[in-house]
């Protein structure tokens, strides 16, 4: 295992990172949302007064503070706030219905709420007194809503020991307690929570920053939501060694996000498949590609890209932007494994070694570590991995059974030790008297070039337990269904040659942008054959 | 123009509008009122390629043209009378 190279042994707490760059950098822009830029100084001290403002009201440590709101200013200045009063910080996803945010209100038994004046609505349709829900905290003009306090007045004026700096309750808080739970959808058995620690995310930090080479210099844009942990690990790690985050939720426009990453001298960008998806598709990256002089590097997370799609962007970009692949779980506090940039060509499909701080293996079905080329379970070990699921001990045993996180991914590593994931476990379709991956068609499909995205679901059928179906976006709407099932039959053995190809005008996603494969079952179930 | 936003608002309505106690107004952003996403906005692309016979540039994606019912009619006219414009000079 690689060691962990800390930047600094005093930060131990999330929110040191903040408080480590608002001392090093106080004028430093940490933030550009829009026309707003805010320095590390201010965003410190109004997160100070948020926290003095948590602990008048009774805040304890430990005590779960839910957060509603898009990427913003306020969402960054609360988040580190909670922290700072030892509280936890809970996320949770902007896509919420009434009936998932009094589950995880429930669950949480969080008394206080933190919310954009977007979720108005969520909010009182969402009955949540009854869930012991006391204290409402809301960002944006004045509301209708009852006994809310505006975000302004509490995180803009000190509610007590004015001129002095916030004192943490550092000497009440180890590196162990929990700093954030994060919600993340299990194929069953609802919503889980995944609770991490102050060590579990300070580590992993560390370790991107690492394999990153982040520095103050660096500027990210961040299209993907905080409340996702790959969006969360963009804010800290850029804290951590005080760079800046150009927040721009305006993603659905690429172009807008393409101008402001010139004009802002954006050094690193991140995404999920869909989203480079989408930029190759319908942006004018290729025309953009000579004004961006300062894109040191992109990664990509969030599940497999196809090939096609690597190599496409590979072609796209500037020569000198690195495309850094990388893999990890909510449990693994944002980040397991990364390919370095110098095997990008080599090892594409690779999703790297194991990063800083994480022993990574594959384990068969003896629960020894697999040899070379032989597929088993990707199980992983390290500071970074959670501690459990918050009120589900069964979850939490099996996902920490042996003492390794089972991350519930096929995979297998090569003679030089990168590691290939092959699929999930759960999207393992039976067909017939075969096990198969749709990872590896969807792969071949989107070599054809007659796709902007493509999906392989399994129908439910009488036979063969399973029929192979395509769900697809054509790169084209002169693409015909003989053209696509002729290159399957060109392409893929018999077995593996989906019976049905239907064209849909986009693949359903989760608010992070991975593909919802329930939601495409539905969506073809829906969709007329062409 | 009339004819043009009302296409347009039916399409929104009956493709992105589920929740009926929303009411939204011409001007408003349909990013920030969340009523649609990337997703959406390429099904709104699609809609109005196919409707309108036009051809929208990657560089015309951008919210000045396409994140209000006002913004998106306002651009399908002016891009129906570009095109009229070219047959013409053709």
């Amino acid at each position: 295992m690689i060691p962990i190279k800390p930047i600094d042994l005093s930060v131990d707490l999330v929110h040191h990172f903040l408080e480590r760059s608002a001392r090093f950098y106080p004028d430093k822009v940490a933030i550009v949302h829009g026309k707003a830029r805010v320095a590390y100084s201010e965003i410190n001290t109004r997160a100070d007064n948020l926290a003095r403002h948590f602990l008048s009201h009774g805040v304890q440590k430990g005590d779960r503070i839910a957060l509603l709101m898009e990427n913003c200013v306020e969402y960054v200045i609360s988040y580190y706030a909670i922290m700072k009063a030892g509280a936890v910080a809970v996320p949770l996803n902007s896509d919420l219905k009434p009936e998932g945010l009094r589950y995880a209100i429930n669950d949480l038994e969080a008394k206080i709420l933190i919310f954009g004046s977007r979720f108005d609505k969520l909010i009182s349709s969402s009955d949540l007194d009854a869930f012991g829900l006391t204290h409402l905290i809301r960002k944006g003009p004045l509301s209708s809503l009852g006994d809310v306090v505006s975000f302004d007045a509490v995180s803009r004026f000190s509610s007590g020991n004015d001129g002095h700096e916030f004192s943490t309750l550092n000497h009440e808080l180890s590196d162990s307690d929990l700093a954030s739970i994060i919600y993340t959808s299990g194929s069953t058995g609802g919503p889980k929570g995944v609770m991490l620690t102050h060590r579990n995310i300070v580590d992993n930090t560390f370790s991107i920053c690492q394999y990153l080479h982040l520095t103050e210099k660096d500027i990210q844009m961040c299209v993907l939501p905080f409340f996702y942990v790959m969006g969360k690990s963009l804010l800290n790690t850029h804290f951590a060694v005080g760079g800046t985050i150009v927040v721009n939720n305006q993603f659905a426009f690429p172009a807008t996000v393409l101008k402001e990453m010139i004009a802002e001298k954006v050094t690193g960008f991140s995404g999920v498949p869909s989203t480079f998806a989408y930029l190759l598709h319908r942006s004018p990256l290729a025309a953009s590609r000579d004004k961006l002089d300062s894109l040191r590097y992109v990664t990509q997370a969030g599940g497999h890209m196809s090939k096609a799609i690597k190599e496409q962007l590979r072609r796209v970009l500037p020569s000198h932007t690195e495309i850094v692949i990388m893999y990890g779980a909510t449990e693994a506090a944002a980040r397991l494994s990364y390919l370095e940039s110098s095997w990008f060509a080599d090892k594409m499909e690779s999703i790297g070694k194991a990063i800083p701080g994480v022993e990574l293996i594959v384990m068969n079905e003896q629960g020894k570590e697999a040899s070379t080329g032989e597929v088993g379970e990707l199980v992983a070990r390290g500071s970074n991995i959670m501690p459990g699921y918050l009120n589900k001990p069964e979850a939490t045993s099996k996902a920490l059974a042996g003492g390794w996180y089972h991350t519930g991914d096929q995979a297998y590593r090569d003679e030089e030790g990168f590691f290939f994931v092959v699929g999930r476990q759960d999207d393992l379709l039976k067909v017939g008297g075969h096990r198969l991956s749709p990872q590896e068609i969807e792969d071949t499909l989107m070599e054809s070039g007659l796709f902007v995205e493509a999906v392989v679901l399994g129908m439910p059928d009488e036979f063969l337990g399973n029929k192979l179906v395509i769900l697809a976006v054509p790169s084209n709407s002169s693409c015909t269904s003989n053209e696509v099932m002729s290159f399957c039959a060109g392409r893929l053995p018999k077995y593996k040659v989906p019976s049905e190809v239907r064209f849909a005008k986009n693949l359903p996603k989760k608010t992070s942008g991975k593909i919802d494969r329930k939601g495409c079952l539905a969506l073809f179930a829906k969709t007329v054959a062409p | 123009m009339e004819q043009i936003r009302k296409q347009i608002t039916e399409f929104i309505t009956t493709n992105f509008l589920f929740d009926e106690s929303i009411t939204l107004g011409v001007e408003d952003s349909l990013l920030d009122t969340g009523v649609i996403d990337s997703t959406g906005v390429l099904e709104l692309v699609a809609f109005i390629e196919e409707t309108y016979g036009i051809k929208i540039e990657d560089e015309e994606i951008v919210p000045e043209n396409l994140d209000s019912i006002n913004n998106i009619s306002l651009y399908i006219s002016q891009k129906l009378s570009q095109l009229t414009a070219d047959k013409a000079a053709n």
